[in-house]
């Protein structure tokens, strides 16, 4: 008898023994919801040899999970978060965020200026840029002419059915849609919206598939030949087989964008104001670039950099492409006019 | 004896606290929500509707249904029929290395389910394994499109669910008392309709177990389609997913949950009703 109720006590001790463990207060902390592999280790372990303070780092794969998270517990809990740009307007709007103080973070200065003040927050009021992307078409040369592909609409070409891929991204795919149209991928009117759907229908039979995750195995095993690809992959594509090319529609290209926010009950403000600092200085911003091949907002890191990474029109964009580019913005309750129609698109139209 | 009644009820308080917080608790707040209103700004709004309910009779999300059960029936049938033989040699047989194929059946689960879709994915890409082999040979000239089609996502459900149709089938093939086979061989009865009027019937209840473990997992498994597919098809599981994850409309992505739920209690329901008939009529 003895021993069973003895095994009964240790068990629920030792539930008790992990509570207090979980919660050492003594140190300087700073807790970080990010990305899962955004961000490796040995950064982080840099910074926390620099300041003393430790990084509590806990990851998410999607911004609908962030935000659920931060909603629920209302920001508490989290000193610095990494939401899409698009997802700031609705976060602003819910009261979730604390206003940032740009003085704090010298190193904005190396930041390049046509990156901020951005629709989805003008004048920076709430989010500095982290990382930022593009995406365009792939195109690989040994079966299409790139210098035929100068358009999103050149999708829509039959000759390309079933060799077309496109991201399993409900507002990027909707972002051609729109903008062969003529209209703003951010585009909000159900009409327009409507519109859109109707040529996507024509493209969705040459759609060999719909991939996010990794859509450069496609693209190297040739099973697709076209499509609708995110920059970075493209840069990793052309690496292992030269034949694949990036081209940046006359349209402009889809920019998209991950920014530094601090929540409104964050505990920890200074401590996250000293890691943005620390990520956003050049060397450190361009390990991040270099290591999973997004592009790094500040200019001067592109000294630390390889120069094929400096020097890819992939991920540094020319000039005259950036300003031609559409960054991606909240559509807030539109999203709901995509999501039936991308419903009814996968549904078999 | 006394003791042992106290270990019993705190290990059985241990499992039903755990089931009332994880599953039972989340269950029924699924329920409440399924009867509120979307919000642009919450996660629901506190107002009575049976609208989530009532736009799922649209044709749209007849049609997503339609082509989740399409997919579910068909592997169903594929793995019954694969299963039925493998799991009656397994049983049955006088195979000397019968053990050895049920580890083989098992070995495989051991690694994640995720990894072993991907391996799929691997075997038939376009420059893949089976289309260099067939055009080594010579029986194709040009690479068969065999990824992201109806077919791929089918063999993905089939190799992953095949062990739930198996094991089930195994234990009650493995239970069957051989005198009523000896019996009926005695009396006369072929081997074929030794099969049909004796091995069948008293295996049904194995044949419905195992055709549930494959047709409800099939239901919600979003992932093999997902990667096997690409992606271009709604199945009732991304349907669900992306009403939480995407639309944010909680109360609807509830709603198709639940009826979900409700459909596979039916089923199980049919299951414990069959299950109780057969075994009387064998008692």
């Amino acid at each position: 008898m003895k021993k069973q109720y003895f095994l009964v006590l240790l068990l629920i001790a030792f539930t008790f023994l992990l509570i207090p463990a979980c919660k050492k207060k003594n140190k300087e902390v700073v807790n970080v919801f990010n990305w899962a592999e955004y961000i490796s280790e040995d950064i982080l372990e840099n910074f926390e040899k620099e300041t003393g303070i430790q990084v509590i780092y806990s990851t998410y794969d999607s911004n609908e999970a962030m935000y659920s998270k931060v909603k629920l517990l209302d920001g508490l809990g989290y000193d610095l978060l990494f939401p899409s740009n698009y997802y700031i307007g609705k976060m602003i709007n819910d009261g979730l965020l604390l206003p940032i103080d740009l003085s704090k973070l010298p190193n904005l200065n190396e930041v390049d200026k046509a990156l901020l003040n951005q629709s989805y927050d003008k004048g920076n009021k709430y989010s500095v840029p982290f990382m930022w992307g593009i995406t365009g078409i792939a195109v690989n040369s040994k079966f299409i002419n790139p210098d035929n592909v100068t358009s999103w609409s050149d999708l829509w070409n039959e000759e390309y059915k079933g060799k077309v891929i496109v991201q399993n991204d409900i507002r990027e795919v909707f972002h051609i849609g729109l903008a062969k149209l003529g209209y703003s991928g951010n585009s909000t009117d159900p009409k327009e919206i409507e519109e859109a759907y109707n040529e996507l229908v024509k493209l969705y039979p040459s759609i060999r598939l719909f991939n996010s995750d990794s859509p450069k195995v496609p693209l190297l095993n040739e099973e697709v030949y076209i499509g609708l690809v995110w920059g970075g992959e493209v840069f990793m594509a052309a690496k292992e087989n030269p034949d694949i090319k990036f081209v940046y529609p006359k349209e402009g290209a889809i920019g998209w964008g991950d920014s530094y926010v601090i929540p409104a009950k964050a505990e920890n403000v200074d401590n996250a104001y000293k890691l943005i600092n620390y990520l956003l200085r050049p060397d450190i911003s361009a390990r991040i670039s270099e290591e999973y091949g997004y592009s790094s907002p500040s200019l001067k890191s592109k000294e630390f950099l390889p120069t094929d990474i400096a020097e890819s029109v992939i991920l540094y964009p020319p000039q005259e492409e950036i300003n031609k580019i559409e960054f991606q913005n909240d559509v807030f309750e539109s999203i709901v006019v995509y999501e039936k129609f991308w419903e009814k698109l996968k549904t078999g139209n | 004896m006394k003791e042992r009644n106290f270990f019993n009820v705190v290990t059985i308080a241990i499992i039903a606290l755990w089931l009332l917080i994880f599953a039972f608790i989340p269950n029924i707040m699924m329920f409440v929500i399924s009867f509120f209103e979307r919000s642009d700004t919450e996660f629901f709004k506190v107002a009575f509707t049976l609208d989530n309910y009532k736009s799922f009779f649209s044709s749209l999300y007849f049609q997503v249904l339609f082509n989740s059960f399409k997919m579910a029936t068909i592997t169903t049938v594929i793995v019954l029929l694969i299963g039925y033989p493998f799991a009656y040699m397994l049983a049955r047989s006088n195979f000397k290395y019968k053990s050895l194929l049920a580890i083989l059946v098992i070995i495989p689960y051991w690694t994640s389910a995720l990894i072993r879709t991907y391996a799929i994915k691997v075997l038939l890409t376009t420059n893949g394994i089976i289309n260099t082999v067939l055009e080594t040979v010579g029986i194709i000239d040009a690479p068969l499109n065999l990824l992201y089609t109806e077919g791929a996502v089918i063999l993905g459900l089939v190799y992953t669910l095949l062990p739930f149709m198996i094991l089930p089938l195994y234990a009650t093939i493995d239970k069957l008392d051989v005198r009523y086979i000896e019996a009926a061989g005695d009396l006369g009865a072929s081997k074929f309709k030794v099969f049909t009027y004796i091995i069948i019937p008293l295996t049904v209840p194995g044949i419905i177990a195992g055709c549930l473990l494959v047709f409800l997992p099939s239901l919600g498994l979003f992932y093999i389609p997902d990667i096997l597919g690409g992606a271009k098809n709604l199945l009732i599981g991304n349907l669900i997913k992306d009403q939480f994850l995407l639309a944010r409309n909680w109360p609807f992505g509830s709603a198709v949950s639940n009826l979900l739920m409700i459909i596979m209690a039916f089923m199980l329901f049919a299951y414990y009703k069959s299950a109780k008939k057969i075994n009387s009529k064998v008692l």
